[in-house]
């Protein structure tokens, strides 16, 4: 490990929950246009984890705070990675074990809308990994190599290539945003699903850092989203933009849909299509 | 004032308890939320979950068999809270204030700290009453 | 000196195990079985100082032992077709029949092979096999010690029958430690037929109809595994005239040649790892008591037909045998996973799972690259530790609370928490980066990468795995939480489980480096500084997390609990609310098993047919 891998990894570790915070604000302003109405602050996830820390409250289990700080050292752990430019498919099972953690502390929790949330909850991390998977394995299979850097080192878009991942990135960005209609086991701010799923029974300091745990998480994967478009810098942020937009659009244009439903129709069809487009790049 | 109290005025998480309304302050508590209010430009969401709100707004008499759920809900939030009483049978009990099932009022349970009149009370009066809580809430944390 | 530790290794455990039935007293039987694993432990170490080596010691390698293997080879089913002819069972029978005239016809239409250049000749590999089986079989043996008495006790047996239980335990170290060692396939078959009659007795050893039944199942499988090796064997002895496995898997020799006996190694290698559609006798193994399922499933028994795998896998690389091979353990570890996701019965969840990981080190044979075959050994040996672990964890909760349902664990941790915890630990490794399970995984998909459908049924078998262990780990947390009682827990008991969770770990965490060992050297230089290199840095991640989570539990578990929010509902005690007419409610909760997607009589037989035509493509494809 070099100096600069340090560097970035160091920049990772500070930029990338402030760049995810950020990307909520702007989810929110935009979907509130989209609704036509003003919107909160930019900053007004960053109110809202400071708020939240200096709350004081019981835990509703001895150990949802132990599961919290593992989340969010996983979660900070995969955006450390991918800055470094290590694996991409370790990044993606350290991000998953992030999920599992979050999944568990529901379970210890005291509500049974928390741990009806952990089930749901099980049922997304079954739903989106195996098509997150194949889609890294077709990223790796036409940029040559499993880690970050060759990733973003391909000359030519890797979208020309891989057209058919685009449906089951969104899905995953969708279901990781807990955005409408895979909003099943916890909704996001302003909606409500199971009270509030997973998250029912974190609260206070626990909480605020579950959000940021959260902030981390969707940076890597819209940044894994823009690896499509990876020719330069900016085309990433366009990319990793227009995922978001398009998912905000679909989250304000649809209803929520049931687990059975996301299980036994989106994934698969999502699945099969990467694993059409993964077929496709090894018979050329 | 630092940040961490800048942001307890500025992210309040709303809670809405029914404790015996006709429903009609609840239509102007949830016309709130919408494109001709927004609440949201003041960091306002409606949660559904008290371990995570911060106001409690209430509409509706309270009686016997719901005594004890407001009671729970409120000692359920973190502290520092805000609890508004809506609407004329929040305040006071209304019309109903004499009848036999009826306490009274929110303030006959738990603490209230800013009152809206009405009956519906509008819902620019909720939204003032959230800010004049927050300003109180304010004054609270700069002593602090 | 190396073949006293041989001879430690191999015999010193039959020998206990004699004198464990002699002797009868359980005191002796505890110093005895203490002993072996000590003695066990010596072995392994010694052997490994001296790795890689070849010997000859004696008793592998004379004349007698040669003809003893020999004779072997029709007393081991002659006795099967005994057993089998007692109960009227007609798999058994048959298939006993073939074993017999495969050996009649290898003694007389067959000349001799010439004997082995070496009989002993210890790589990596079976070093691997050797230290799981000496290690984690012997914790597995002295948990027997204080479970073997509560079971017999629960029974109510006037005459004790521990002494031939511990004798066919014991005894099956050795042969094991004999299979990973013999170099000779003669020999190498005795071990495996040995096992055979081993695993027969063990799931038997209860005498109830069920034991019965699944005993004989696994009999009849086994002998169907037993045929496959044996015509294997022949085969390549008339091809070759070669019984010298070192020599055989040598990929300049079959160039050209037909892969026909490789394949049926393979598939022998299948059957015993229990491999999708011979799923059935690793399931009916469930009925035997926890030690049983713990040794047949974690260290030894199944470990031996990936071990097959693995040995092959220079042959195999490259191959379109080595392609379905590879195909073939995909496709079990996607199936096997799916099925362990529906299941609720603990048992079977950890068999299920088995066989799931069992699928993957033969996907790594199959690909049968240095590369994916050290991450194969890997897996074998960490899976090892982590599944013998969750057996005994299970088992001693089975015992606490009598019944082995997920549904029924809920909330463990308030009840025996040391055990629950050790569980969940066990859970947390068999998903968790960086511990060893995962990295295997993750090094098996970056290895597959030339098939792209056995990498999809990976990344889809890998998913439903750590949603099956995610619940698994969150049910025995969840539930009532009751003042903790320390329940009374023999030291016998609760040694081994710590030893385990401590080898799952800590194995766990060194899986770079036995990586880095188990390669070649040309590759071996650059493996830690690849992908694996990744890990000691993910190490102090994780161990900042650990302590930073430590702190905040030491903080947290001494915080009064909020009351939990049932929509408002007051609660007085923990998992019930006060609700209507003021009476207090009971909540119940319950996973969510989705089992009209993975139910077992749903997928079984449509995935078990999947898996037979992919089987026939193995052969298939070796014959054309």
């Amino acid at each position: 490990m070099n100096l600069t891998t340090f560097y970035l990894a160091v920049a990772g570790l500070i930029l990338a929950p402030l760049l995810g915070g950020l990307v909520a604000g702007v989810d929110r302003v935009v979907t509130a246009r989209l609704q036509s109405r003003m919107g909160p602050p930019l900053l007004q996830p960053f109110y809202d984890v400071g708020k939240l820390w200096s709350k004081i409250i019981a835990p509703a289990s001895h150990w949802q705070g132990l599961f919290v700080r593992w989340a969010l050292v996983a979660s900070l752990a995969s955006d450390v990675l991918l800055a470094a430019g290590a694996d991409v498919l370790m990044c993606f099972f350290v991000q998953a074990a992030s999920a599992s953690f979050v999944a568990v502390g529901a379970f210890c929790g005291s509500s049974p809308y928390s741990k009806l949330g952990a089930q749901r909850e099980l049922f997304q991390l079954l739903a989106y990994e195996p098509v997150f998977l194949v889609a890294i394995l077709c990223m790796a299979k036409v940029s040559g190599g499993f880690d970050a850097y060759s990733f973003m080192a391909s000359q030519q878009p890797l979208l020309f290539k891989l057209p058919l991942l685009i449906p089951g990135l969104l899905f995953v960005v969708l279901v990781k945003l807990r955005k409408s209609p895979f909003d099943i086991s916890a909704s996001h701010h302003m909606h409500q699903e199971v009270v509030r799923g997973v998250y029912t029974d974190y609260a206070g300091r626990d909480f605020a850092l579950l959000e940021i745990a959260h902030w981390a998480d969707v940076v890597v994967v819209l940044w894994i989203c823009s690896f499509m478009w990876a020719t330069s810098a900016l085309s990433m942020v366009i990319t990793a933009g227009l995922f978001l937009f398009a998912a905000l659009v679909i989250d304000n244009i649809s209803a929520r849909l049931t687990w059975r439903h996301m299980l036994k129709v989106v994934a698969p069809a999502c699945l099969i299509l990467a694993t059409a487009n993964l077929l496709w790049l090894y018979m050329e | 004032m630092s940040f961490l109290k800048t942001s307890q005025i500025k992210s309040p998480w709303l809670m809405h308890f029914d404790c015996g309304s006709c429903n009609g302050c609840d239509i102007e508590t949830l016309a709130c939320l919408t494109p001709v209010y927004d609440v949201e430009r003041f960091g306002i969401i409606n949660v559904g979950n008290p371990r995570h709100a911060d106001v409690l707004v209430v509409t509706g008499t309270v009686n016997p068999r719901n005594a004890e759920i407001l009671k729970n809900i409120y000692s359920q939030m973190p502290d520092p809270k805000l609890v508004i009483a809506v609407g004329a049978c929040g305040c006071s009990g209304g019309v109903f204030r004499e009848a036999p099932n009826v306490l009274g009022g929110v303030d006959k349970v738990i603490p209230v700290d800013v009152y809206v009149p009405g009956c519906p009370a509008k819902p620019e009066a909720i939204m003032d009453a959230v800010v004049t809580g927050l300003g109180k809430l304010k004054g609270i944390l700069e002593a602090s | 000196m190396l073949d006293a530790y041989i001879g430690v290794l191999v015999l010193w455990p039959l020998v206990a195990g004699l004198a464990c039935l002699v002797l009868q007293s359980p005191g002796v039987r505890s110093a005895l079985v203490l002993a072996t694993g000590a003695a066990l432990a010596v072995g392994a170490l010694g052997v490994a100082s001296q790795a890689p080596f070849t010997a000859n010691p004696g008793f592998l390698s004379s004349e007698t032992a040669l003809h003893v293997a020999e004779a072997a080879a029709f007393v081991f089913p002659a006795y099967f077709l005994l057993r089998g002819l007692m109960r009227k069972h007609l798999l058994v029978i048959l298939f006993s029949c073939a074993q017999l005239a495969l050996a009649a016809f290898g003694v007389t239409q067959l000349p001799a092979a010439p004997a082995a250049q070496s009989a002993v000749v210890c790589d990596g590999l079976s070093l691997a096999l050797l230290l799981v089986v000496s290690f984690a079989g012997s914790f597995i043996c002295i948990f027997a010690l204080p479970y073997m008495k509560h079971h017999e006790e629960h029974l109510h047996l006037k005459v004790s029958r521990q002494p031939g239980f511990f004798l066919v335990l014991l005894a099956f170290l050795g042969f094991m430690n004999g299979l990973a060692l013999s170099n000779d396939l003669r020999m190498f078959e005795l071990f495996f037929e040995a096992t055979t009659l081993c695993s027969f007795l063990l799931i038997g050893h209860d005498n109830t109809e069920e034991a019965k039944t699944s005993a004989f199942r696994a009999l009849w499988i086994n002998c169907l595994g037993g045929v496959f090796l044996h015509s294997g064997i022949l085969l390549a002895q008339k091809q070759f005239n070669l019984v010298d496995i070192s020599a055989l898997v040598n990929p300049a020799l079959w160039t050209g040649a037909s892969m026909l006996p490789i394949a049926l190694l393979a598939l022998a290698g299948c059957v015993k790892a229990a491999q999708m559609p011979f799923q059935s006798w690793l399931l009916g193994a469930m009925v035997a008591p926890t030690p049983v399922s713990a040794l047949l499933h974690s260290s030894t028994m199944v470990k031996a037909g990936v071990f097959i795998c693995l040995r092959l896998s220079p042959v195999l690389q490259g191959t379109v045998t080595g392609k379905i091979l590879l195909l073939v353990g995909a496709f079990t570890f996607f199936a096997t996973s799916a099925l362990a996701l529906g299941q609720s019965n603990a048992k079977k969840i950890l068999a299920y799972s088995t066989i799931a990981n069992l699928g993957l080190i033969i996907a790594c044979a199959g690909i049968g690259t240095p590369v994916a075959v050290s991450a194969g050994i890997v897996l074998l040996v960490i899976h090892a530790a982590t599944k013998g672990l969750l057996f005994l964890c299970v088992g001693d909760m089975e015992q606490t609370i009598g019944s082995r349902d997920l549904e029924d664990l809920r909330g463990m941790v308030s009840k025996s928490p040391v055990t629950a915890l050790a569980a969940v630990a066990g859970a947390m490794a068999m998903i968790l980066p960086p511990l060893g399970m995962l990295v295997g995984k993750w090094a098996a998909l970056e290895a597959a990468a030339q098939s792209p459908v056995a990498m999809v049924l990976m990344a889809l078998g890998s998913a439903l795995g750590v949603v099956c262990w995610v619940r698994f780990a969150g049910t025995l947390l969840s539930g009532k939480a009751i003042k903790p009682k320390a329940s009374p827990t023999s030291a016998l008991t609760s040694m081994p489980i710590l030893a385990m969770l401590a080898s799952a770990v800590g194995l766990g965490m060194a899986a770079p480096w036995l990586n880095a060992l188990l390669l070649p050297e040309a590759s071996a230089a650059s493996a830690l500084s690849g992908g694996w290199g990744l890990m000691p840095s993910l190490f102090v991640v994780a161990m900042l997390g650990w302590i930073i989570g430590m702190k905040v539990l030491g903080r947290q578990s001494a915080a009064t609990l909020s009351t939990p929010y049932i929509g408002g509902l007051p609660s007085v005690e923990k998992g019930t609310y006060v609700g209507p007419l003021g009476r207090t409610w009971v909540l119940s909760e319950g996973n969510e098993y989705a089992t009209e997607l993975f139910g077992e009589a749903k997928l079984t037989k449509f995935l078990g047919a999947l898996a037979g035509a992919l089987l026939l493509a193995l052969v298939g494809g070796a014959i054309i």
